[in-house]
């Protein structure tokens, strides 16, 4: 199925299906009600064969290329029916395990994700790793059939809610640095794993901390090779750069629209609405570029930073300026819409710090764009 | 163009921008070919010539081709090919002429070249009243002896601006009443101004990120080269942020002009215009701070493309009015116009 086919296609089926998948206030309200209606919708999108394009057949895919799935979650987002933040971790997670994950495992554990089956997390970050990935301490030892972790993560998106993680350990070393990390698959209901959910300035507790007691895992849930977790980190990152963020994008030129239809005669300056609507359309330009590299083939890498960089500029000047024109709304307002945008306004300020902060995306620019070499 | 016709082409435009500008630019651009490369292919012969402008800082009259063919003129026709356009006033997108009554008042800028010109195209705008067509606007091909030309040589003299200014009876008698194709070659008829502006202003933007590349890569040389402390200032994050938000507002002015190419609109045209602009100046603040001293001086090429960029965001709308002209227009129409789609 081509790009313009599946596009008519499915609009006309989210024309036709808008008022079932449409969330109520309840449905937004909190984030287990938004995570129980994404859920909703994955599935209603999957046995409709719309959640199945643009992934391969041997993981339940309907094959097509990124495109497809860039559109659909652009539709889903633009349309509000849900959440880029947690709909996007698919497009993070699915891709890893395709080209790392036994492909049994692959076509088992995929199908589950995309039909909103399950949910899955990014075990990466640390209490003492955070820029510095490749410090991560969070130990797995082997045993005669597998791995026993222990250890700690932190900023685990929807930890509470997973099923499975993408965990990156430390099985060499102390010093090996990124040649001793490796990527284990893990069932989030092992024994020996707490997940403890962290209260947010937001309001939503979106991630976790996430505590390994002697956690056993199998052999063959190792993701790769032992040794190779830095690889499938690497080979991650730009999938976290690209297809979610285009996702965002389409969000965050709803926003503005709504925006746009809201806000007072006075309250904003013309040069404010430009300059946002250019920094909003200059990532769009961006991303849509890479969408294209992608689907033709292309591996992403270093270059998906600046992606990034556009993306979480853009997403906080959206929000910049909503604050300052929809000023009453946003900071006084006790209506369900105004807690929903002042959530919002405040969830823009972690567009620069999470995946990878802007100034670890500006170190990645420095040294491989710019070859200016290592920076000590 | 297929890929090794532009590899080629692109070589030989690389080695005339190295060695000529000006007329002498203009005379080797005749010589290869560009204004048939641009009749064939617009968007190769437009990004590569004026990227390849913007980052020697060299001049030439093919903003004027690139104009005039907008405008509806056929540049192989005979005495066409050889036409100045006159630009509006600096950091003005409105025509340069206007017909008060029964005067035409010409206020604008033109290349280096102009007074070479065998004729200058003025577009005008007249009240709607007026004879002109609908919206007022007209064009007509005047004698550059009856303009006021003088150069500006201003911050940027290698620029060779020169600034136009008239004062003339409504139809001088120098004009010539064809005005090439302009609508359908009528006299009279209605120039297509907005496609100039938008095919001017996509040229100048690729001048522009031309220039940036430059001058990002001037402050990367000097930044690997430059000792401090015992090590590279390279390796200081201080300079290499600079340099890294430098290739990032490259970037975004580059991936919005190629997308005015591949999704022409006077919209799209003027948001390119008006990114490359500001990105222009935010790479030509963090290159001089990075080049420090030496960037300061006239030993060194930077200050060059510091000038020429301040000039260029200025042509056919600067960032800034751009900005607010779009911000009014979303703001009226409280909507976003769909456009880029995957």
């Amino acid at each position: 199925m081509d790009l313009s086919e599946f596009r008519a296609a499915l609009d006309r089926w989210l024309d036709d299906n808008a008022a079932g998948l449409a969330p109520t206030d309840e449905d937004r309200a909190t984030l287990d009600a938004q995570m129980a209606h994404l859920s909703e919708v994955k599935r209603r999108a999957y046995d409709a064969g719309w959640m199945r394009w643009g992934w391969p057949e041997r993981v339940g895919g309907l094959g097509g290329t990124n495109l497809l799935r860039a559109y659909l979650g652009e539709a889903l987002t633009a349309r509000n029916l849900v959440e880029p933040g947690i709909y996007s971790m698919t497009e993070v997670l699915a891709p890893t395990m395709i080209d790392y994950a036994r492909p049994e495992l692959a076509a088992e554990m995929v199908p589950r994700l995309l039909r909103g089956d399950e949910t899955w997390c990014q075990g990466f970050s640390e209490p003492g790793t955070g820029s510095n990935l490749a410090s991560l301490a969070c130990r797995a030892t082997r045993t005669d059939d597998g791995w026993v972790v222990n250890g700690q993560k932190v900023w685990t998106s929807l930890a509470q809610y997973a099923e499975r993680c993408v965990l990156l350990t430390r099985t060499g070393t102390p010093e090996s640095a990124h040649r001793g990390i490796t990527a284990l698959f893990v069932d989030m209901d092992t024994p020996g794993i707490t997940v403890r959910p962290i209260e947010t300035m937001h309001g939503l507790a979106e991630f976790s901390e996430v505590f390994f007691d002697d956690a056993a895992v199998p052999l063959d849930r190792t993701l790769g090779e032992e040794g190779q977790g830095w690889a499938v980190a690497m080979d991650l990152l730009p999938y976290e750069r690209s297809t979610a963020l285009w996702h965002r994008g389409a969000y965050l030129y709803r926003r503005l629209e709504q925006f746009l239809a809201d806000v007072p005669p006075g309250a904003v300056t013309p040069a404010a609405v430009g300059e946002v609507f250019q920094q909003l359309y200059a990532f769009r330009a961006r991303s849509r570029a890479t969408q294209r590299r992608l689907a033709v083939g292309e591996k992403l890498g270093a270059e998906t930073s600046i992606d990034k960089i556009l993306l979480a500029t853009a997403e906080q000047a959206v929000f910049d300026l909503i604050t300052d024109g929809l000023a009453t709304d946003v900071l006084l307002g006790d209506d369900a819409r105004s807690a929903r945008l002042r959530s919002e306004a405040l969830y823009s300020r972690a567009a620069t710090i999470y995946g990878g902060s802007s100034e670890i995306q500006r170190n990645i620019v420095a040294r491989r764009l710019l070859d200016l070499g290592a920076d000590r | 163009m297929d890929a090794e016709e532009l590899e080629l082409f692109a070589k030989s435009l690389e080695h005339a921008t190295a060695r000529h500008t000006g007329a002498a630019l203009d005379a080797a651009l005749a010589e290869l070919g560009w204004g048939d490369a641009f009749a064939a292919d617009p968007r190769a012969a437009v990004a590569t010539l004026f990227e390849l402008q913007g980052a020697t800082a060299t001049t030439s009259g093919a903003l004027d081709v690139v104009l005039a063919v907008a405008l509806g003129l056929d540049p192989t026709a005979d005495g066409d090919g050889d036409l100045g356009v006159v630009l509006p006033a600096l950091g003005a997108s409105e025509p340069p002429g206007r017909v008060e009554g029964d005067r035409l008042v010409v206020l604008g800028l033109g290349t280096a070249d102009l007074a070479r010109r065998s004729g200058v195209l003025v577009v005008t705008a007249a009240a709607a009243s007026a004879v002109g067509g609908a919206g007022g606007l007209g064009a007509l091909v005047l004698d550059p002896a009856d303009l006021d030309l003088r150069t500006a040589e201003g911050i940027d003299p290698r620029l060779g601006l020169i600034t136009v200014a008239a004062d003339l009876a409504a139809s001088p008698a120098s004009s010539r009443t064809r005005v090439g194709g302009i609508a359908g070659g009528t006299p009279g008829g209605t120039p297509d101004w907005e496609a100039a502006l938008d095919a001017g202003r996509r040229a100048l933007a690729h001048e522009l990120v031309g220039a940036s590349r430059t001058m990002l890569e001037l402050a990367r040389q000097h930044a690997l080269e430059r000792i401090q402390f015992g090590r590279p200032i390279a390796q200081f994050q201080a300079v290499r942020h600079k340099l890294a938000e430098s290739l990032v507002a490259i970037e975004a002015a580059d991936g919005a002009l190629a997308a005015a190419w591949e999704d022409p609109s006077p919209t799209a045209s003027a948001i390119a215009k008006a990114i490359a602009g500001r990105s222009a100046r935010t790479v030509a603040r963090h290159a001089q701070q990075v080049l420090a001293g030496i960037g300061f001086t006239t030993e060194h090429p930077l200050h060059l493309y510091v000038r020429r960029v301040l000039v260029l965001d200025r042509l056919l709308g600067g960032a800034g009015a751009l900005t607010r002209e779009l911000g009014d227009d979303l703001l009226a129409s409280r909507s976003l116009p769909a456009m880029l789609p995957l």
